[in-house]
């Protein structure tokens, strides 16, 4: 038979939540806490695989990676920014009042949580849904195709106060565009029948170009026979929006497994099972909703905000 | 072996009713077990199917290599052949084999705690290894893949039209299994030690799996994003790896190899645990340089990180890194210098006995130090030029990974096998046994070295006619190691059923997990221990009166 | 030998009294973490870059880790947690540099002129 004698442990009250193997709870929250924290290493090395990516190829097209970049939504992005840093604040009042063995506050906390994570995902959906509308999902065929018709884009406003744009760049090279379009009224022609990855503004490599700061790389990756070819370009650029979908794509979904998470959480915390003496999943759960957010704060200005000063007059 | 009349030492009172075998025979109670030592079982079992079928794809290969001619296989199922043998030898048998069963069965009761930190996750660790090995399984039934094991692009993305997507993702879920068994590892030592165990009384079985869960948790979700990002591609064809649209093939590489360099040493770090151990106990004397052996371990895995662009240097990787990598190839070779050095040192003017587990561990120091050697010519720039691609590396490889890992692996399983299964093996047999192993081991790969040297390249079905001699020695080797390897397979099945009741500590040794019965039960211990001896105390101070069991000590067979 | 014994675990036991911290420390994260954000927005609409190439980045990065570091210290309680607690999130970033550093050694040295002149 196993008996629980053990010579250390002379009460025979068992804490909420002790497990079994543990001795008592400060050995169960120490090993909780380490635990945890080995998790999120290995989570900061998954998501590292990824940022080595983007560093490689950004140290190696620079512009492309700036025109595409510029066409994200910083709105957008720096919405969902405010939005993620609100819930870890929430999150961690949650802790605080699981520390205080305050019930209601907890569950308050939690919900607002939640609600802030779910607002950052309906806005991932609309982004989303604003590349699918103007052609700039990398993978052929997922974007939306459409015959010789005029469309709105969602994100006019960023592109009218571009400078030195003279065309649409989301204008097929074998389109007919109405003389009637502009963008001031945000109405643009938009034909793609297969759904393919479109893009036609090299404008940020000649820049470059002149002003002599193009890459190695990039003097060998945008050009044939001397010659700036623009799907050569547009290649570069699909690279940078497939970067963006891979990563902020993974980090949705590390939130919605982190919804999840809260969902759980939420339902112990209405149920009164945390206190004082027992809040560890509270804290577990926290680190793993700021890991989230953390990656989010590297995320936004590498990926939306990287090429910015390009567009008010800038270049080396 | 021993005296058949148990010497009851240390603190075991009697029998206890229930082992932790006897606790519950439904499937249930094994397949929903929350106990480390059925986590264990479970992983025995389901490991040696996996060896068995990488060790069939082996023997296929060195069939067909029989003949200089493409001749029993196809050149694109010999290409399948060498890549699953690889896959299911490097993720489904290597890596898990000595952590997943003698860490996940040892390292609670060396540690004097009930069980791992979080034995639930450990669980959840075998249903991964069984989802992801299943997976794999499935995609190999279904027509396989034969990109190699190192799945390089573009083949890998653009060319292969093999199962590429479903074993990645096989390997992808297997990856969680070995994640959560080091962050399991590294609580459970930091936290889960018994009163009086400190960090410097821990067996170096312990502390060179507190080493290995580093890596693997540093340098698995690596290979987890990569896999991701090549099935991506595969779908997607964005083309990051395809140099036509500007994307690199290396930087595969790169990613690919942060993890596959430092996973050898996942495969490496615990079969020098149980060196450790084998050498210290049948030597009967305190481990020589205790702290060097400890904190090598602890090198070895970082500096691991430090030099994966060695896998790389003809890539087109650039000379100057390729200059870096091979310095620090150089470094990284000291601290397993060091445990060398420290074993031998052990070794002399030890009472040494010659028992199987101890056989194993001296012909892991000889197979070993010539793996490691040759690791040493390979990461050398010049030379790696004449040798990259050739059965030196296979040969190179093997040395390490079966001299060494397999044949670690084989004495542990030894070595413990009375106290996991309370049952004692034929000494006879085993000692066959391991000799075959050692002569087969040997005459398979050693003609490799000199196959490789004189050109002959891996991963080809047929081969210039006048390598054909060295290749049939290889080849009756590999006949001789299959049989090896077959042996064990049948006395410690025969053991389980019809061998002698084991006694709780049958060499008579110090170690914590001498100190409870063979086999434990469900909880380890009948009461905590309280630790007041050194590590490898074989002196009075262990509390066993190993002076006069000593005398007792007799070896029969 | 009762000096000998040592509780079970590195550190000593945790008293059952969490450590709270006070409000003001999280309000003060969170205000710090918002005008961090605004900072790097405008920051990079600047260019900066005629200073040296890179210097949009550098900034925005360095932005960024201190949002960072304000979330691990306060939010995630590492300022009060144990050493091993710190060596752990060290270890993290330390891992990633690798990752990044010596990648990144050989793409900036492939054409480089030390040896191709």
């Amino acid at each position: 038979m196993a008996t629980h004698a053990d010579t250390l442990h002379d009460q025979h009250y068992h804490p909420p939540g002790l497990q079994h193997q543990f001795e008592d709870m400060g050995q169960q929250q120490e090993s909780a806490s380490i635990g945890m924290w080995m998790f999120l290493v290995q989570e900061i090395m998954f998501f590292g695989g990824l940022f080595t990516v983007y560093l490689v190829f950004r140290s190696k097209y620079p512009m492309a990676f700036a025109a595409g970049s510029n066409h994200l939504d910083a709105f957008w992005g720096g919405l969902n920014t405010l939005v993620l840093i609100v819930s870890s604040l929430t999150m961690a009042l949650a802790v605080r009042s699981a520390q205080l063995g305050k019930r209601n506050a907890q569950v308050i906390f939690i919900v607002v949580t939640m609600i802030f994570g779910t607002v950052f995902l309906g806005v991932k959906a609309i982004e989303y849904t604003a590349k699918y509308k103007e052609g700039i999902v990398p993978v052929a065929g997922l974007n939306m195709k459409t015959a010789k018709t005029a469309s709105t884009y969602p994100n006019a406003r960023e592109l009218s106060t571009r400078t030195g744009d003279t065309q649409d760049p989301r204008e097929s090279l074998n389109t007919g565009v109405s003389e009637a379009d502009t963008h001031e009224t945000g109405e643009h022609s938009y034909y793609n029948p297969t759904g393919t990855f479109v893009w036609t503004d090299a404008s940020l490599a000649t820049q470059a170009e002149q002003g002599g700061y193009l890459t190695e790389s990039e003097k060998i990756g945008y050009y044939s026979n001397g010659e700036l070819n623009v799907n050569k370009f547009r290649d570069k650029v699909r690279i940078f929006f497939w970067i963006y979908f891979v990563m902020t794509g993974l980090h949705a979904l590390h939130m919605i497994i982190g919804l999840g998470v809260m969902a759980w959480l939420l339902w112990k915390a209405w149920m009164g099972t945390y206190s004082a003496q027992y809040y560890s999943p509270v804290e577990m759960s926290g680190l793993y909703w700021h890991f989230v957010d953390i990656v989010w704060i590297f995320l936004f200005p590498l990926l939306y905000l990287l090429g910015r000063h390009f567009l008010h007059g800038g270049g080396h | 072996m021993q005296n058949a009349e148990a010497i009851n030492v240390g603190n075991i009172k009697e029998e206890p009713k229930v082992s932790y075998l006897t606790n519950g025979f439904t499937i249930k109670s094994w397949l929903l077990t929350k106990d480390h030592k059925r986590i264990a079982i479970l992983y025995l079992i389901t490991v040696s199917a996996f060896f068995a079928l990488g060790g069939t794809y082996a023997s296929l290969i060195r069939l067909e290599l029989l003949t200089p001619q493409s001749d029993l296989l196809q050149s694109a199922t010999y290409n399948k052949t060498f890549t699953q043998h690889g896959i299911i030898m490097v993720f489904f048998f290597l890596i898990p084999s000595i952590p997943a069963i003698l860490g996940n069965f040892l390292i609670p009761i060396m540690i004097g705690a009930k069980d791992l930190a979080f034995p639930k996750i450990n669980l959840l660790s075998w249903y991964f290894y069984m989802a992801g090995g299943g997976l794999t399984l499935f995609a190999l039934l279904q027509g396989g893949v034969d990109t190699g094991w190192t799945f390089y692009t573009p083949y890998s993305t653009t060319f292969s039209n093999s199962y590429v997507m479903a074993v990645g993702l096989g390997i992808f879920i297997n990856g969680f299994s070995s994640i959560l068994t080091g962050l399991n590892f590294i609580v459970t030592v930091h936290t889960m030690r018994a009163p009086g165990m400190t960090w410097f009384r821990l067996p170096l079985f312990v502390w060179a799996h507190y080493a290995t869960s580093l890596v693997m948790i540093l340098g698995t979700p690596v290979i987890a994003i990569t896999i991701l990002l090549l099935a991506l591609e595969r779908l997607a064809k964005i083309g990051i790896f395809d140099p036509a649209i500007g994307g690199d093939p290396i930087l595969f590489q790169h990613l690919f190899w942060f993890y596959s360099h430092p996973a050898v040493y996942i495969m490496i770090l615990p079969g020098m645990g149980v060196i450790s151990e084998l050498i210290s106990n049948f030597s009967r004397k305190k481990i020589f340089g205790y702290e060097f052996i400890a904190f090598s371990s602890i090198a070895i895995a970082v500096f691991g990180f430090l030099v994966w662009g060695h896998h790389m240097f003809v890539s087109g990787q650039s000379i100057y890194a390729g200059l870096v990598f091979s310095f620090l190839t150089m470094v990284v070779a000291i601290p397993s210098a060091i445990k060398v050095f420290n074993w031998a040192a052990t070794l002399y003017k030890g009472q040494i006995s010659y028992d199987t587990p101890m056989l194993y561990a001296l012909f892991f120091i000889g197979l070993f130090l010539i793996g490691g050697l040759t690791g040493l010519f390979l990461g050398s720039m010049g030379l790696t030029v004449h040798l990259t691609d050739t059965y030196f590396i296979v040969a190179h490889f093997h040395y390490v990974m079966v001299g060494g890992q397999v044949l670690a692996y084989l004495g542990g399983l030894h070595y413990w096998w009375s106290k996991i299964t309370g049952k004692m093996y034929s000494e006879f047999w085993s000692k066959i046994a391991a000799i075959i192993i050692f002569v087969g081991f040997n005459l398979t790969f050693f003609p490799q070295f000199i196959l490789g040297y004189l050109g002959m390249p891996r991963r080809y079905a047929s081969y210039p006619p006048e390598f054909q001699v060295l290749n049939i020695f290889s080849t009756a080797g590999a006949s001789i190691l299959a049989i090896g390897l077959i042996i064990p397979l049948i006395y410690l099945t025969y053991s389980i059923f019809f061998g002698a009741k084991a006694p709780a500590n049958p060499w008579l040794l110090p170690g914590l997990e001498w100190r409870t019965s063979s086999p434990p039960p469900t909880e380890n211990f009948e009461e905590t221990p309280i630790v007041t001896w050194e590590a490898y105390e074989f002196g009075e101070e262990s509390g066993l009166d190993l002076e006069d069991a000593r005398n007792k000590y007799k070896v029969t067979v | 030998m009762a000096e000998e014994y040592k509780t079970a675990g590195d550190a000593e036991h945790q008293h059952n009294e969490p450590h709270v911290i006070p409000l003001s420390y999280y309000f003060g994260v969170f205000g710090v973490l918002v005008v961090g954000t605004i900072l790097t927005y405008f920051v990079a609409t600047i260019d900066l870059d005629g200073i040296f190439p890179g210097a949009n980045t550098l900034v925005a990065l360095l932005i960024a880790f201190f949002k960072m570091a304000c979330v691990v210290l306060i939010f995630m309680h590492v300022r009060w947690s144990s050493r091993l607690i710190w060596l752990t999130a060290i270890a993290g970033f330390f891992w990633l540099a690798i990752m990044f550093a010596f990648t990144m050694q050989d793409y900036l040295t492939r054409s480089a002129g030390v040896f191709t002149g």
